[in-house]
């Protein structure tokens, strides 16, 4: 009676098979990226030294090493997140804690999703036109700040709202029975709880933003410029724009050096990445359900 | 919070690493040109050692980036490769700027032949059907030239990788707009490298800044139509326009420049400045001595 039929037998076989073609197509995705690391570490690993970290390009940009683009980075992603994370998170409390739920908040709802859509030169040309020449704050690093934060503010209140969403509504509802205000529900029931879910969206960000070339290229990056920035109104070389310069316009670049800047930047969004998932992990130890 | 507290500080303190590091400066905006991005880069780099209080920001992004910038007030000093069109400077008037022109240098390409090469004199129709689509001249004996050492007498055309601003500008002067190169020519990815195969090559002939010609290479005397003048490429005659493959290269400013911009120009122009643009590839307004 339990005697495996012929039909038994061939799903057990198709199964199997599926099973094989799922695993190899996941494989395959691993692929690209170990062996986009592993070309980066041997071909761009000799370019790794003090002194390419921090020194100044030099004999036109066929040596020495990439600070100032490195520290321009630094300043690009720490402006953008300052600017867009207060945004986005503001945005994500009302959207998830107060906003009732009709058409304008439909409407708002899509209008985030589509502005995730809309491709990163485009992004440019808006920050070109409504933060360098309108608002005037000319080829700077605020203007591309500005930019990037608009580009990857979907982002931050997508994952925002969705880490606000999972925590329980019963806690909220304990919280305001006791008396609490939504504010202070907010404050200190909501927030607290979601912060993890916060912080993936802000790790997403840096990626992009560290990464990004089209929109601070048009905004406020420069090809060459051996001065690191005193402030927010300075011009600035960034590590993706340097890649791209020294990949394509450069005449007699070694070959190593590309590939030593490609490596630092992944490295630096990689260290970034795991300080985030560090304190996230931290922070879900604590969690009290 | 407290992780985030030391995180928050170490940015921050990465921040004013920066900040404290350097000293006050003024800031000169350069933009424009492709073709000129790289000397302007070097411009800037050896300016450092002159003056360590000026900053000189170089963005590329092509000629019509740098004009529109001068249009719009956005620059202290453009590069282009070709001159600003009328309409162009009286849009910029119109907004209340004053586009005054600089030569800083000319690109001038020399074509290259071997040495045991007999040839003197080649005219641009001649290089046309040299390295044209569908060009007539194959062999050197279609132009009654006989090479010594060329068997066959099959030429070799050495040209640049397209993505090259050289590439781009000898198909302009040479073939004229709408006619493409040959296939079949040897793409070279620098314009020493195109010297140093000429050099080794009977059969060769190919192009490149005037100033990467060495001893070891036939330049041709080149001649405009039919005059039976030709010309030999020479910093001289780049910059009196009679050498036919060369174009001047400028910067443009807001007006007369002043202060520390005119001691940037003054300095580019200066024995310094043009060694520079030599040593790129470049010919200089004048003849300079350098090391």
């Amino acid at each position: 009676m339990f005697q495996a039929t012929k039909r038994d037998v061939r799903n057990k076989n198709v199964e199997f098979l599926w099973r094989l073609l799922f695993l190899t197509m996941t494989v395959l995705l691993v692929l690209p990226v170990l062996i986009i690391l592993a070309t980066l570490i041997v071909k761009g690993g000799p370019a790794i030294s003090l002194g390419f970290l921090f020194l100044e390009p030099t004999n036109g940009m066929t040596e020495g090493g990439i600070f100032p683009a490195l520290v321009g980075t630094l300043w690009l992603v720490a402006v953008a997140l300052l600017i867009s994370v207060p945004l986005g998170v503001a945005a994500a409390l009302y959207l998830s804690e107060y906003a009732p739920d009709n058409w304008l908040t439909r409407v708002i709802n899509l209008a985030i999703i589509n502005l995730a859509g809309v491709p990163s030169i485009v992004h440019a040309l808006f920050g070109v036109g409504a933060f360098v020449l309108f608002f005037g704050f000319g080829t700077s690093i605020l203007a591309a700040s500005l930019t990037l934060a608009v580009m990857t503010l979907p982002v931050v209140i997508v994952t925002t709202r969705e880490s606000l969403l999972a925590v329980p509504r019963a806690f909220r509802e304990a919280c305001w029975s006791m008396g609490a205000t939504r504010w202070q529900t907010i404050r200190r029931v909501v927030l607290p709880n979601a912060v993890s879910g916060i912080l993936t969206g802000v790790i997403l960000e840096v990626s992009r933003t560290a990464g990004e070339t089209a929109p601070i290229m048009l905004t406020g990056a420069v090809f060459f410029l051996p001065f690191l920035p005193q402030g927010i109104f300075d011009q600035t070389m960034a590590l993706s724009l340097h890649l791209f310069v020294i990949s394509t316009q450069v005449p007699n670049v070694p070959e190593h050096l590309p590939y030593g800047v490609a490596l630092v930047l992944i490295a630096m969004v990689l260290m970034l990445n795991a300080a985030s998932i560090g304190f996230r992990v931290y922070l879900r130890g604590r969690k009290k359900w | 919070m407290k992780a985030k507290i030391v995180f928050a500080a170490a940015v921050i303190a990465g921040l004013s690493f920066g900040s404290t590091a350097a000293e006050a400066r003024t800031l000169i905006q350069n933009k424009g040109s492709d073709t000129l991005v790289n000397v302007a880069q070097a411009w800037a780099e050896a300016y450092r050692n002159v003056d360590s209080g000026v900053a000189v920001a170089v963005t590329g992004g092509g000629s019509g980036t740098g004009i529109a910038s001068v249009i719009n007030g956005t620059v202290d000093i453009a590069n282009a490769s070709r001159a600003m069109k009328k309409k162009e400077v009286d849009l910029a008037k119109s907004k209340g700027q004053d586009p005054v022109r600089h030569v800083v240098g000319y690109d001038a390409l020399a074509v290259f032949m071997h040495m045991a090469n007999p040839a003197k004199t080649l005219s641009i129709s001649q290089l046309a059907e040299i390295y044209g689509e569908q060009g007539e001249v194959e062999k050197w004996t279609d132009i009654g030239l006989e090479v010594p050492g060329c068997k066959g007498q099959e030429i070799v055309i050495v040209s640049r990788q397209n993505s090259s601003g050289t590439y781009a500008y000898f198909r302009r002067a040479v073939l004229g707009k709408k006619r493409d190169y040959k296939l079949g020519t040897l793409d070279m990815h620098g314009s020493k490298d195109v010297v140093d195969l000429v050099e080794k090559t009977p059969c060769a002939i190919g192009y490149s800044g005037f100033a990467y010609a060495t001893d070891y290479v036939k330049i041709a005397c080149v001649e405009k139509g039919e005059s039976g003048n030709c010309v030999s490429p020479s910093v001289q005659n780049a910059s009196d326009n009679s050498y036919p493959i060369a174009r001047p290269l400028f910067m443009y400013t807001n007006g007369r420049p002043k202060g520390e911009i005119k001691k940037y120009i003054d300095w580019i122009l200066g024995d310094a400045g043009q060694c520079i643009i030599q040593e790129k590839g470049y010919a200089p307004v004048r003849e300079v001595k350098c090391e």
